[in-house]
């Protein structure tokens, strides 16, 4: 009997006590007490020299009501603040004298870096982004052209918050292939890398009748995380031949009779590269697949034909090696590379790569190109014929 | 604190009864020497008195008197 | 003379075995920081030289059948040596359980809650594994069934999931690291996930049938390593160079998954499948251990000894490191080599004394 009893105060002292101690987690948050950051910009403050963030804040009133009653108003979203400190994460605590309460930042998007930041080396910057618990990555890293803060500031036409609009710009690549997809893990790979240079797409602000539109002019290159030059469209391009990520683009060569061009819509592409150590000089083989589609023609002739499709087929696989040579040639003045070359040397030939590793900068503009392009355009859309006169009159 | 002592009276209260209802002192005595070692270490730790750990211990003894260890990077 | 009444079959070893080399999935990124891009060959190179070993607690457990491993120890060694030889065993014990106690709170405070106090972690953990090991090894080899499907249906979504983002070419150069760390990378991964069966050898004493216990027990240890391999794969192919710098690398490979953006953010992934794991290592060791200092001390039941030694398991892993930089680094080095001669040593030199000794003798009708 006395042992029952004791059991039973026991049995309830005990459920009392996991009452408190099972239900639930100290650290949960409520919705309203969260600051969703969806983007953050890293500037250099001009006055003290320290860092500045910019992080885009969502708006929750504003956020939840309708996407077609942002046209009439001019009420943003989204709110830009910005705090100064002498690292990130301080700037980042700093913001909750700002906000009040901590920047929730796991639905974070993008993170741009400003024009000084890069130029200064995003080595002391980045790792941050990195370890702290709440950043995903998979967040999506660019450079701005000027301040981070003006680019974060640039209202889109289509979308509520200028992040997710930059998100959408560089996730979309593949329709044109003049940029790349890098987020937080893929950069710090090629950090962590001794030969490899990184890059990341470069975004601007342009302004036109007062609304400003951002867009992506190329991509910038990084040395051991400084930015050191930039590459163009049709450069960035040749480099993503070589690393096989090409989706989808344009190619305009002209027409065989020369008296226009026809424009070739990439429709898929297949790549390899191998190097290869012959005499004591690098040689890299690269091959490259690719399937092209006739999507317009300037000129009256008919192109849809064995003839023509051989030249325009030899026209493309001429620009595919120029984008290359350009590539190579951009990153060959920059000491950078960005191919990762030296990564594929190392994977192959690794004893030989030990005594190579310290000079790839000297080594990497003497390496050789063999570039070998297959194309096949396999279909000229929806006309077999232009309407030209000639057509006509049959 | 509270916490410390409601535990460890939880525990006692629990296991002993019924030691000593059906008289297995063995048991019994033995529940003491270990109830006894974790309430004491318990009692250090909420009076922020140092542990000493044995990990430590070996570590000094294998690794620095003995030399055995594995080169660090 | 037997400390427990419960009774497991044969197929029953075999999820135990595997569920608890599961365990350790987290724990190969101990050697990661060492073995970089090679840590899949030192996974496989760990199973083959520790097979042997455990081939030899097989053998004890056939020998000396239906006894664990203190009553091995005591008929082996005589009363006074073999008192010594499970006293060091029951150290061994006590020490590992804190550690992977000190695990999962490490989890859930780097990347699940990280604000909770850790001691109340830590207590709710062990008083749930406490609870477990008090309901006896039946209700354990029970649910391990449940347990290992689970953790092999997530290893493998995950890496399904994670294909599209693999690179196979993160394994090139194959064979880069110097032998010496290479040799480190096998020394810990054969003590940590394999060496640590040897807490088997309390519980392989409770087989109703050691007629196919070979088969079964390596089946077992087949199925968890093969699990620890798939996972190393999954985390080299993804991360490539930047394996070696994060906490936990199975944690990051799990935050890459973007599928559709749908299905992301599959963190909690982890979270449940280590929880379930180490969960259920720790209700063994917890078995383990009680059953062999209750045996020590000459009891009649384990069950009082539970609780007061959770307590002291759990002041344990609140202290033993200052902090998780000191646990990697005295796990790779005197953790491994103390336990060394508990692995590898004494299980055979026991069988060999045994043979020569012609024990246990007569009665019993002996193992073969």
């Amino acid at each position: 009997m006395r042992e029952k009893t004791g059991m039973k105060i026991a049995v309830i002292v005990l459920c009392i006590f996991m009452v408190f101690a099972l239900s639930g987690c100290l650290g949960g948050r409520e919705i309203n007490d969260l600051e969703i950051v969806i983007g953050i910009g890293v500037d250099k403050d001009e006055k003290t020299g320290n860092v500045l963030v910019t992080a885009q804040i969502v708006r929750k009133q504003a956020a939840g009501s309708s996407p077609g009653s942002d046209g009439g108003g001019d009420e943003k979203a989204f709110w830009n603040v910005s705090s100064v400190g002498g690292s990130i994460f301080e700037a980042v605590r700093q913001m909750t004298h700002k906000t009040g309460n901590r920047l929730f930042v796991s639905h974070n998007q993008v993170v741009i870096f400003g024009n000084d930041v890069a130029a200064e080396g995003l080595q002391s910057y980045i790792d941050f982004f990195l370890r702290a618990r709440e950043m995903r990555p998979t967040v999506l890293i660019l450079v701005a052209e000027g301040r981070a803060s003006d680019v974060m500031d640039a209202k889109p036409e289509t979308e509520k918050f200028p992040a997710m609009n930059i998100a959408k710009l560089v996730k979309t690549y593949g329709f044109t292939s003049h940029l790349y997809k890098v987020n937080m893990k893929d950069f710090a790979s090629c950090l962590m890398s001794a030969t490899t240079a990184s890059f990341a797409p470069l975004i601007s602000v342009t302004e036109d009748e007062g609304s400003k539109d951002v867009y992506v002019p190329g991509m910038a290159v990084f040395k051991n995380g400084k930015m050191v030059g930039k590459l163009n469209h049709d450069e960035v391009r040749g480099v993503l031949w070589v690393l096989g990520k090409v989706k989808s683009g344009v190619i305009t060569v002209p027409s065989p009779d020369g008296k226009g061009k026809a424009v070739l819509e990439i429709l898929e592409t297949k790549s390899k590269a191998m190097p290869e150590i012959k005499d004591g000089k690098i040689i890299i083989h690269v091959m490259v697949e690719e399937d092209l589609s006739l999507s317009e023609q300037t000129t009256a002739e008919n192109l849809a034909t064995v003839s023509a499709f051989g030249e325009i087929q030899d026209a493309s696989e001429e620009v595919v090696r120029q984008e290359i040579m350009a590539a190579f040639k951009k990153t060959s003045e920059l000491k950078a590379d960005i191919f990762g070359f030296g990564e594929m040397l190392h994977k192959k030939y690794s004893k030989e790569w030990k005594s190579m590793k310290d000079n790839w900068d000297d080594i990497y503009p003497t390496i050789e190109l063999d570039i070998v392009v297959a194309s096949r355009v396999v279909t000229s859309n929806l006309l077999r014929n232009p309407p030209s006169p000639k057509e006509g009159d049959k | 604190m509270i916490f410390l002592l409601l535990i460890y009276a939880l525990i006692f209260v629990i296991t002993a009864p019924g030691l000593i209802k059906r008289k297995e002192w063995r048991e019994f005595a033995a529940f003491l020497v270990v109830y006894a070692i974790a309430f004491a270490l318990g009692l250090m730790y909420v009076l922020g008195i140092p542990i000493p750990s044995p990990m430590r211990g070996l570590q000094y003894l294998i690794s620095d008197k003995l030399g055995l260890k594995y080169p660090q990077k | 003379m037997n400390i427990e009444k419960g009774k497991i079959s044969s197929s029953q070893i075999l999820f135990l075995l595997a569920g608890f080399v599961q365990g350790s999935v987290l724990l190969i990124d101990f050697t990661v920081g060492i073995t970089q891009q090679q840590t899949w060959m030192v996974i496989l190179a760990g199973l083959v030289i520790t097979a042997p070993f455990i081939l030899s607690y097989v053998a004890l457990a056939k020998r000396f059948n239906g006894m664990n491993l203190v009553q091995i120890n005591d008929m082996v060694y005589g009363r006074f040596l073999g008192k010594v030889l499970s006293a060091y065993y029951i150290f061994f014990l006590s020490m590992t359980l804190s550690f992977n106690i000190l695990d999962i709170g490490e989890l859930y405070v780097n990347f699940l809650m990280p604000d909770t106090p850790f001691i109340f972690l830590l207590a709710v953990f062990a008083t749930v594994c406490a609870y477990a090991a008090s309901k006896g090894i039946e209700a354990l080899a029970r649910v391990s069934h449940l347990f290992v499907v689970t953790e092999i249906f997530i290893i493998v979504s995950t890496f399904i999931l994670l294909i599209d983002q693999m690179d196979f070419s993160n394994f090139l150069p194959l064979f880069e690291l110097p032998f010496i760390k290479i040799f480190q990378g096998i020394h810990i991964l054969s003590a940590i996930p394999y060496g640590e069966t040897l807490v088997f050898l309390m519980i392989m004493g409770r087989l109703n049938n050691t007629g196919r216990m070979v088969k079964y027990t390596f089946g077992g240890l087949l199925i968890g390593a093969m699990s620890l391999f798939i996972v190393s794969i999954r985390n080299t192919a993804i991360l490539g160079k930047t394996q070696t710098i994060w906490t936990s690398a199975s944690f990051q490979s799990i935050r890459l998954i973007d599928i559709g953006t749908v299905l992301t953010r599959m963190d909690f992934l982890i979270g449940v499948a280590q929880t379930v794991l180490i969960f259920f290592k720790c209700s063994l060791f917890f078995y383990a251990l009680v059953t062999a200092l209750s045996q020590l001390f000459g009891l009649k039941s384990y069950l009082p000894l539970i609780l007061p030694l959770a307590g002291i398991e759990v002041i344990l892993a609140a202290t033993v490191f200052q902090s998780p930089v000191d646990h990697a680094m005295i796990t790779q080095n005197a953790g491994i080599i103390y336990s060394a001669p508990l692995m590898y040593v004494f299980p055979p030199l026991t069988l060999l004394i045994a043979k020569i000794r012609n024990l246990p003798g007569q009665e019993r009708g002996g193992g073969r």
